[in-house]
């Protein structure tokens, strides 16, 4: 176990760091910060990288974007008007609820051999949606008008509207939840409404998220409510993904260091069949997706061709699907770390290259521009836009290993049992 | 209130191109931000081939999606039909370009179209325009999206807003041949040398933009889209209005 002991409150939080700055110095606590901890764990070098990571590549992107503005991302009116920033958001946004999904298993729909994962999933659903945010806002060319102008201008029938609405209520009721679980609070009748309303929240953000796109009749490869359900599926596909990942990544990639209960789950088949699950269902839209978009003649549809010649999507389909779908089958391999580990970062990969690709081709063929506009737009992000993309990548785990060593990301309700395993050392 | 419309004669067109360059005198415009443009297209394979031509401002829409999408109303619908842009409200989010049919919005911080040079370095402002043309316009109303535009919003076709506001009101049609509309009238119709452009009132059934779709059959871009463009399209013979957006095979 690598965290330090969980404070109680921010109110300790708070004291703690103060005293701890007087104590050594300024120079000195940065060095702690940095460190966080002396303890060599898997999060504590995380933490580091991202540090790093995210101070370069934050202070690269502000600077472009203090000399050049937005001219320094390579979209364009006459084609790609959503980039890789774009893309980025919208993976961020989706882990989170996929996460928030994976998070109600236990809290709302009573399956509790998920209650190791659902304190960790909570966590990481508000760090990745804050990750999502700040790439969104950076990409925004005047992110704080947003603060009055939509509560002032109220137009209900956009789409992007709704969805701020909805990640904004997620955002909070996730706030709300994580701090009652902090307190232990995991089963009051309160926290149990909070938890209800958090998936009716995520469900509805996702949905929107996917109407943003799927609103649009004259985007052809958007259109339609099946994006909606699109994102939902595939964004609990991610969530799942997520929290395999960063479970092993809490315990050093070591399940010996697990606790018994978690260790019970993470070598258990149910975690691996919900995965496997999510997998299937999203294979079967991608596939169908693309099926009925390569059969169709419909102006603006030829995107799917492009797609069809991507080495990306085959990349994805082939490694970030496929493979992971057959090893989490595999009675053999769903239950070993090391498959379930390799799965879950090759689905994350592929739904980070899905997301892209989703993204980009639903605009290569460009509206009805000049003469001189290609028939096709291409595009390739700029140095700036991966700098925003690894920025957001900096917070999100970044954010995640900080929460690591700070909070018992494990933790489950104290009254219940810890596990088949301690029963059996009863 | 007046519903205004554009009728464009594609029999008369030439393809000359004086709109879109009087449309960016007018408007001060960056090379390449084309509110208004004549698309040339192919059609046909070689040796059946032929070469067609399109001129396209916004099509101001009697449903328009991108007012719809506009997360902060900054994009809307006046009271005489024009869909502009409140470039004190507009946040950048470029939805609205998403969600246009038509591409006729344009993002103010971009690369240089044509490969440059980027007029914003040549000319650059000192205050909050995105730039400093040397022959900007004399009006500003950023309200209504004229003039030259501040950094990180969306721009569009005003249909002359800062001309045809200022008409007399009931008034059936703006004419660049009588003297006393022509200052009224949009840039682009005032320029056509073919006079195949018509301004007016599509809510007067007086109008001439009214006879015009009457009695030669005036069809809409993308009708099929259900945007209801103000904008309508005289084919006769010798024209024709794309059906598509692809306008070459790939």
């Amino acid at each position: 176990m690598v965290s330090i002991k969980e404070p109680k409150d921010f109110g300790e939080v708070f004291n703690y760091l103060a005293e701890l700055r007087r104590e050594v110095g300024t120079a000195e606590f940065l060095r702690i910060c940095f460190n966080l901890g002396r303890e060599p764990s898997a999060a504590g070098a995380w933490w580091k990288f991202c540090l790093i990571l995210g101070g370069i590549s934050g202070a690269y992107a502000l600077y472009m974007l203090a000399s050049v503005g937005h001219a320094s991302f390579n979209t364009s009116s006459d084609g790609i008007n959503w980039g890789f920033p774009i893309a980025v958001y919208v993976f961020f946004a989706l882990t989170s609820s996929g996460l928030t999904m994976i998070a109600s298993l236990p809290m709302v729909f009573g399956f509790k051999q998920f209650y190791p994962i659902a304190k960790r999933c909570v966590y990481l659903a508000i760090i990745t949606l804050i990750a999502g945010f700040s790439v969104l806002a950076l990409e925004l060319g005047h992110p704080f008008r947003m603060l009055w102008a939509m509560p002032t201008g109220m137009q209900v029938m956009s789409p992007m509207f709704w969805m701020g609405v909805f990640y904004l209520i997620d955002l909070v009721l996730l706030l709300i939840k994580f701090y009652l679980l902090w307190q232990g609070d995991w089963e009051s009748g309160f926290s149990k409404f909070v938890g209800a309303a958090s998936f009716v929240a995520v469900i509805l953000a996702s949905g929107m998220l996917g109407l943003v796109f799927g609103s649009v009749a004259m985007r052809p490869m958007w259109f339609g409510s099946f994006t909606s359900i699109y994102f939902m599926l595939t964004a609990a596909l991610c969530g799942a993904a997520a929290i395999v990942v960063t479970t092993y990544m809490a315990y050093d990639f070591d399940a010996t260091k697990m606790p018994p209960r978690l260790r019970e789950m993470a070598q258990g088949d149910q975690l691996p069949k919900v995965f496997a699950t999510l997998i299937g269902i999203t294979l079967v839209m991608i596939v169908t997706r693309m099926w009925t978009g390569l059969w169709s003649n419909l102006d603006g549809l030829e995107g799917f061709h492009v797609l069809f010649k991507s080495p990306l999507f085959w990349a994805e389909l082939l490694l970030g699907l496929v493979a992971p779908f057959w090893m989490m089958l595999q009675p053999g391999l769903q239950t070993r770390m090391a498959p379930q580990m390799t799965a879950a970062f090759l689905v994350l990969a592929g739904m980070a290259i899905n997301r892209y690709e989703f993204i980009i081709s639903g605009q290569v063929v460009p509206m009805f521009k000049g003469t001189w506009v290609n028939s096709l737009e291409p595009y390739f992000p700029s140095l700036t836009e991966w700098a925003l993309g690894a920025l957001g990548l900096a917070i999100a785990l970044g954010g995640y290993a900080l929460g690591e060593k700070l909070f018992e990301l494990s933790a489950t309700p104290q009254h219940e049992p810890e596990g088949k395993l301690a029963n059996a050392a009863a | 209130m007046a519903k205004w419309g554009m009728v464009i004669d594609l029999e008369k067109c030439v393809g000359c191109q004086a709109c879109t360059i009087a449309c960016g005198m007018e408007n001060s415009r960056l090379p390449g931000e084309h509110w208004q443009d004549v698309i040339f297209f192919q059609e046909g394979e070689y040796p059946n081939t032929e070469i067609k031509w399109f001129p396209r401002p916004c099509m101001h829409c009697e449903n328009p999606s991108c007012v719809a999408v506009c997360p902060v109303r900054a994009t809307y619908k006046s009271e005489d039909g024009q869909v502009l842009i409140d470039w004190e409200r507009c946040i950048g989010c470029k939805y609205c370009m998403i969600a246009c049919p038509y591409g006729v919005r344009f993002y103010t911080e971009e690369k240089a179209r044509y490969g440059g040079p980027d007029m914003k370095q040549v000319f650059p402002s000192d205050d909050a325009h995105s730039w400093n043309p040397p022959w900007r316009m004399p009006q500003e109303d950023w309200r209504h999206g004229v003039g030259v535009q501040p950094h990180d919003v969306v721009s569009k076709c005003t249909f002359c807003y800062h001309r045809v506001s200022k008409a007399p009101k009931g008034i059936a049609d703006l004419d660049p041949q009588n003297p006393e509309t022509r200052e009224y009238t949009p840039a682009c119709v005032v320029t056509c040398p073919t006079g195949a452009r018509f301004f007016g009132d599509l809510a007067n059934p007086n109008s001439e933009v009214n006879k015009q779709i009457a009695y030669k059959n005036g069809v809409r871009l993308l009708d099929h889209l259900g945007n209801k463009p103000q904008v309508y399209y005289l084919t006769g013979e010798g024209g024709s209005v794309p059906a598509t957006r692809s306008l070459k095979k790939i």
